[in-house]
C-alpha cells in the first residue's frame, strides 16, 4: 500500500465497487482519511525544516508517517498474533506480551475522527474520547479494526461510559480501577481485577501465562524503561540536546511499536544524543525558556501546543502526560519472582504510584510536578486542559497553588483538537514566554 | 553492589562464628543482643538474655550493691552492641533470622507464593514483643523476691525457639525436649518446641514470622533513634509505588506511606535493606552507617539489578539472551 501517494485512501474498504455513488459513510471515511493524511504531512513538513534533528528520529517518523496510509504497518503484530487494544495507563502490558499478544494503545488525538465521535457522545465530551470513538466506529486506521479485544479502564466518566458505546465495534473488557487506591481492600480488589484481565487475555490468545513468560515480559518492559531513564536524564542537559516535541514523538511511538524494537531505536537515539552533547550540538539555544507541559493528554497528531512553544523559541523541557512521561516512568519490581509476587508487582505498578487525576488524591501528581520542576530546571509551566476533561481541570487549583509556592509561573490553556484556536494560543503562549524571558 | 548477596554472606559467616566459633577459639562474650543461643555448647558468641534474666532474679535490695553493678555492666555491653549494629543484628547476624531467610528461599524455590497478615492483624499484634520483653524482666524480679516459683527461672529462655534448635547444629539434642518437671516448665519448654514447629511451617507461607514477636527486636527497637545504622527516606522523592512495602519481610507499611518522617528505622525494621534495593526512585531511600551513606535508591541501578534477576531471594540469574 505504501506506494500510494500520501492522502490517497487505501483501495480496500473505501472505494465503492463499480460506479456506485459513495454512501454518506464512505464519503465521511474518505474525507477523514484525507484530512488525517494532510495533517500528518504538514507535521512532518514542519519537522523537516529543522536541520538539526537527530538522525535517529527517522525511525519514529516512519511509524507516524504510516498514519497517512490508513495506519497500515503501524503495529507489528504478526498475522496470527492477537491484538489487544488498551486505553489509559492502567492496562498491564506485561500480561498481554506474556500471553503472546500484541498491545496497542488506542488513545487518540485526531480532530477529524473526533467529529465522527460526536455522533455518539455529547458535544461537551472530551475530544480524546470522541476521537477514539470515531476511530473505533469507522475504518480509518487499520489497527483500530485489528483489535481482538480492547481493555478499557474505568478512569474518568467519559471512559467509564465509553465501554458500552464501544461494544458494537469491539470485544470490550472493562477494568475497574479503584479510585481511593491506597486502602488495603482496594489493592486486593485491583489485584483481582488484574487476574481477571489475565484470564481474559489468556482466553483470547489461547496461551496460559507461566512464570517464565511473565518474567520475560516484565524484563522487556524494564529494558525499555532503562532507555527511558537514560533518555530523560539526557533531556536534563542544558542546552537541550533534543526538542520536546521530538521527545513526545518518541514516547508516543511506544503506543504502537513492538517494545524491543522501540527500545533499540531509543538506544540509538540516546547514543546520538550523547554524541551531540559531547560535540556541543543542541536543539535549542542555551537561554531558551524551559517549559513543562502538564494536564490533559496530548496524542499524535494533536501536537499544536508543543509546536507553538518551540516555534516561539521556548523549549519543552519535560512533560507530565499520561501519554508519555507518566506512562513509562513507574516500574515493576520483581521481588521473589513467584507468580503471585509478579502479578502483585504488576498490579501495583499501574495504580499505586500513578499520578492520574481520576484518583482521589493529588499528592502523587503534586510531588511529581515539583520533582520535574526541580530536576529539569523548569522556568514556566503550561497547564493544558482539553475541553470536557474534568479531572485535570479540577486539579488545576491545587497545582497552581503548588507552583505559586515554588515561584514558577503557570499558564492555563483550554483547547480541543481543532486547529481553529492556534493563532489565539500562539498569542497567549508568546506573551507567557515573554514574561519568562523578562525574569532572567 | 548487590546488598542481598552481601547480606546472605554476612549472615552465613555470622552463623558460623556464633555457633562454631568456639572451635576456632573465638569468643565474643555472652552479651550479644541477638539469638546466638548461649545454650549452644562451646559457642563463639552468646545471647545476653540468659545471663540478664538470671541477674534479675534477686531480691530488690541487692541491686543497690554489687549485683546492681553487674547488671548494669551486662546491660551496658548489650546496649553498646545494640548501638553499633542496631537492627542489623536481626537482618545480618541473628541465626534464627538466617534460618527463616533460608526457609523463605526454599519456599520461593518451590514457587509457593507468600502471604501477608491483614493490616489490622499486623497492627494488633505489634505489642506482643514488648509484652514478652516486659515479662522477661518482671518474672525474674518476681522470682528473686519470692513472689513467683523458681520453675519460671529464665522464662524467656525456656520459651525461646533458639534453645532447642541451635544446639542441634553442634549435635547437642538435649535441649530439644519438653521439661516435665512442673506445669510452668512444661508450658514454656513445650511452647519452645511449638515455636520451632511454627517457624518451619509458617516459613512456607510468610516471611520472618517469629521476628514480629521477638522480644530481642523489642529490645533493639529502643535504640532505633541512636543506632549507628540508619535508614533514611526523602518523602518528596517517593511515588508511594509500594515496591518497598512488598519487598519488606517485616510487612512495614510506613516505609511506603511515610512522606514526612526522615528516619525510617521503625520498630519492626530489621535493616535488611531490601526496601532500598526495591525502590526505583532516585534518592527516595538511603541507608547510612554513622552518617556515611552506603546505599541509595537509584533508578538505573534498580533496573540493572532487575535485569540481572537477582533482586530478591528468588529470581535466579538466567543466562542473558540477546
Ligand atoms: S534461649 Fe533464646 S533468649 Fe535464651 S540465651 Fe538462647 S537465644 Fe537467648
Ligand atoms: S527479631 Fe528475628 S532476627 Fe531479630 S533477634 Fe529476634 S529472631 Fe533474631
Ligand atoms: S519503593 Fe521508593 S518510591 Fe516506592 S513507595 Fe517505597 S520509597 Fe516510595
Ligand atoms: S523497612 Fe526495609 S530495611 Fe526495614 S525490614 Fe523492611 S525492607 Fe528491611
Amino acid at each position: 500500500m505504501n506506494e500510494l501517494p500520501p492522502g490517497q485512501p487505501a483501495p480496500a474498504s473505501a472505494t465503492p465497487e463499480g460506479d456506485r455513488p459513495l454512501t454518506r459513510k464512505e464519503r465521511q471515511i474518505r474525507k477523514v482519511r484525507l484530512h488525517l493524511a494532510m495533517t500528518v504531512r504538514e507535521i512532518f513538513e514542519e519537522m523537516e525544516k529543522d536541520p538539526s534533528r537527530p538522525k535517529a528520529m527517522a525511525y519514529f517518523d516512519d511509524i507516524f508517517r504510516k498514519f497517512m496510509h490508513n495506519g497500515e504497518g503501524v503495529i507489528k503484530a504478526s498475522d496470527d498474533q492477537k491484538v489487544v487494544g488498551t486505553y489509559c495507563v492502567f492496562v498491564p502490558e506485561e500480561i498481554i506480551y506474556a500471553a503472546g499478544g500484541y498491545p496497542v494503545r488506542l488513545c487518540a488525538g485526531a480532530h477529524d475522527s473526533s467529529e465522527i465521535g460526536e455522533d455518539f457522545l455529547p458535544d461537551v465530551a472530551c475530544p480524546m474520547v470522541k476521537s477514539e470513538m470515531g476511530f473505533a466506529a469507522m475504518p480509518i486506521l487499520d489497527f483500530y479494526q485489528r483489535c481482538d479485544m480492547v481493555a478499557l479502564p474505568a478512569s474518568c466518566h467519559w471512559k467509564l461510559k465509553m465501554g458500552e458505546m464501544l461494544e458494537p465495534f469491539d470485544d470490550v473488557h472493562m477494568l475497574d480501577v479503584p479510585r481511593v487506591k491506597e486502602s488495603e481492600k482496594a489493592r486486593d480488589y485491583w489485584l483481582e481485577e488484574v487476574k481477571r484481565f489475565q484470564r481474559r487475555v489468556e482466553k483470547i490468545t489461547g496461551k496460559r501465562i507461566r512464570r517464565r513468560q511473565l518474567r520475560d515480559a516484565i524484563r522487556k518492559i524494564q529494558r525499555a524503561q532503562r532507555e527511558v531513564v537514560r533518555f530523560q536524564n539526557l533531556r536534563k542537559t542544558i542546552p537541550a540536546p533534543i526538542l520536546g516535541r521530538d521527545a513526545l514523538e518518541v514516547l508516543n511511538a511506544y503506543f504502537y511499536d513492538e517494545v524491543e524494537d522501540w527500545t533499540e531505536a531509543l538506544r540509538a537515539l540516546n547514543e546520538e544524543l550523547e554524541e551531540r552533547i559531547a560535540n556541543g550540538v543542541h536543539a535549542a539555544p542555551p537561554r531558551a525558556a524551559r517549559i513543562l507541559l502538564t494536564g490533559s493528554p496530548m496524542v499524535f497528531p494533536n501536537w499544536k501546543v508543543p509546536f507553538i512553544i518551540e516555534d516561539l523559541g521556548g523549549i519543552l523541557a519535560a512533560d507530565e502526560f499520561c501519554t508519555s512521561q507518566r506512562y513509562l516512568s513507574d516500574m515493576v519490581s520483581v521481588d521473589e519472582g513467584t507468580m503471585g509476587d509478579m502479578l502483585m508487582a504488576i498490579a501495583e505498578r499501574y495504580v499505586l504510584p500513578c499520578a492520574c487525576p481520576t484518583f482521589s488524591n493529588t499528592i502523587e501528581r503534586r510531588d511529581r510536578i515539583a520533582r520535574l520542576v526541580d530536576e529539569y530546571r523548569i522556568e514556566g509551566v503550561i497547564y493544558h486542559v482539553l475541553k470536557g476533561c474534568h479531572p485535570f481541570d479540577i486539579e488545576l487549583k491545587i497545582i497552581e497553588q503548588l507552583l505559586r509556592e515554588k515561584g514558577v509561573p503557570m499558564l492555563k490553556i483550554e483547547t480541543d483538537y481543532s486547529p481553529e484556536d492556534v493563532e489565539q494560543l500562539r498569542t497567549r503562549i508568546e506573551a507567557f514566554q515573554e514574561t519568562l524571558k523578562g525574569r532572567l | 553492589m548487590n546488598i542481598q548477596r552481601l547480606r546472605l554472606a554476612v549472615q552465613l559467616l555470622s552463623f558460623t562464628v556464633l555457633i562454631y566459633g568456639g572451635l576456632f577459639a573465638i569468643d565474643l562474650g555472652n552479651r550479644l543482643p541477638t539469638f546466638a543461643c548461649s545454650y549452644v555448647p562451646d559457642h563463639g558468641g552468646g545471647c545476653f538474655l540468659v545471663g540478664f534474666q538470671h541477674m534479675l532474679s534477686r531480691p530488690l535490695p541487692e541491686f543497690l550493691g554489687e549485683q546492681g553493678i553487674r547488671l548494669l555492666k551486662a546491660l551496658g555491653i548489650a546496649s553498646l552492641w545494640a548501638i553499633v549494629l542496631n537492627k542489623a543484628w536481626c537482618g545480618w547476624v541473628c541465626p534464627i533470622g538466617l534460618l527463616q531467610d533460608l526457609l523463605t528461599k526454599l519456599r520461593v524455590w518451590l514457587s509457593i507464593d507468600m502471604s501477608r497478615f491483614s493490616w489490622m492483624t499486623r497492627h494488633r499484634y505489634k505489642s506482643v514483643k514488648y509484652i514478652l520483653l516486659a515479662l522477661l524482666v518482671l518474672i525474674p524480679l518476681g522470682i528473686g523476691n519470692g513472689l513467683i516459683s523458681r520453675d519460671w527461672t529464665a522464662p524467656y529462655c525456656q520459651l525461646c525457639p533458639a534453645r532447642p534448635l541451635l544446639p542441634l547444629f553442634r549435635g547437642d539434642t538435649t535441649q530439644f525436649a519438653i521439661n516435665f518437671l512442673s506445669i510452668p516448665t512444661m508450658l514454656l519448654t513445650g511452647g519452645a518446641i511449638i515455636l520451632v514447629g511454627l517457624m518451619f511451617t509458617t516459613s512456607f507461607v510468610k516471611r520472618r514470622f517469629l521476628c514480629s514477636y521477638c522480644p530481642m527486636l523489642a529490645f533493639l527497637s529502643l535504640f532505633d533513634k541512636i543506632g549507628l545504622f540508619s535508614l533514611k527516606k526523602d518523602g518528596d522523592k517517593c511515588t508511594r509505588c509500594g515496591n518497598c512495602y512488598r519487598a519488606c519481610p517485616m510487612e512495614i507499611r510506613e516505609i511506603e506511606e511515610e512522606k514526612t518522617l526522615k528516619n525510617l528505622v521503625t520498630q519492626d525494621c530489621i535493616l535488611c535493606l531490601r526496601c532500598v534495593e526495591a525502590c526505583p526512585e532516585n534518592m527516595a531511600l538511603e541507608a547510612q552507617f554513622a552518617g556515611f551513606s552506603f546505599l541509595k535508591a537509584d533508578a538505573e541501578a534498580f533496573l540493572a539489578r532487575q535485569d540481572a534477576g537477582a533482586a530478591g531471594t528468588g529470581t535466579r540469574r538466567r543466562r542473558k539472551k540477546k
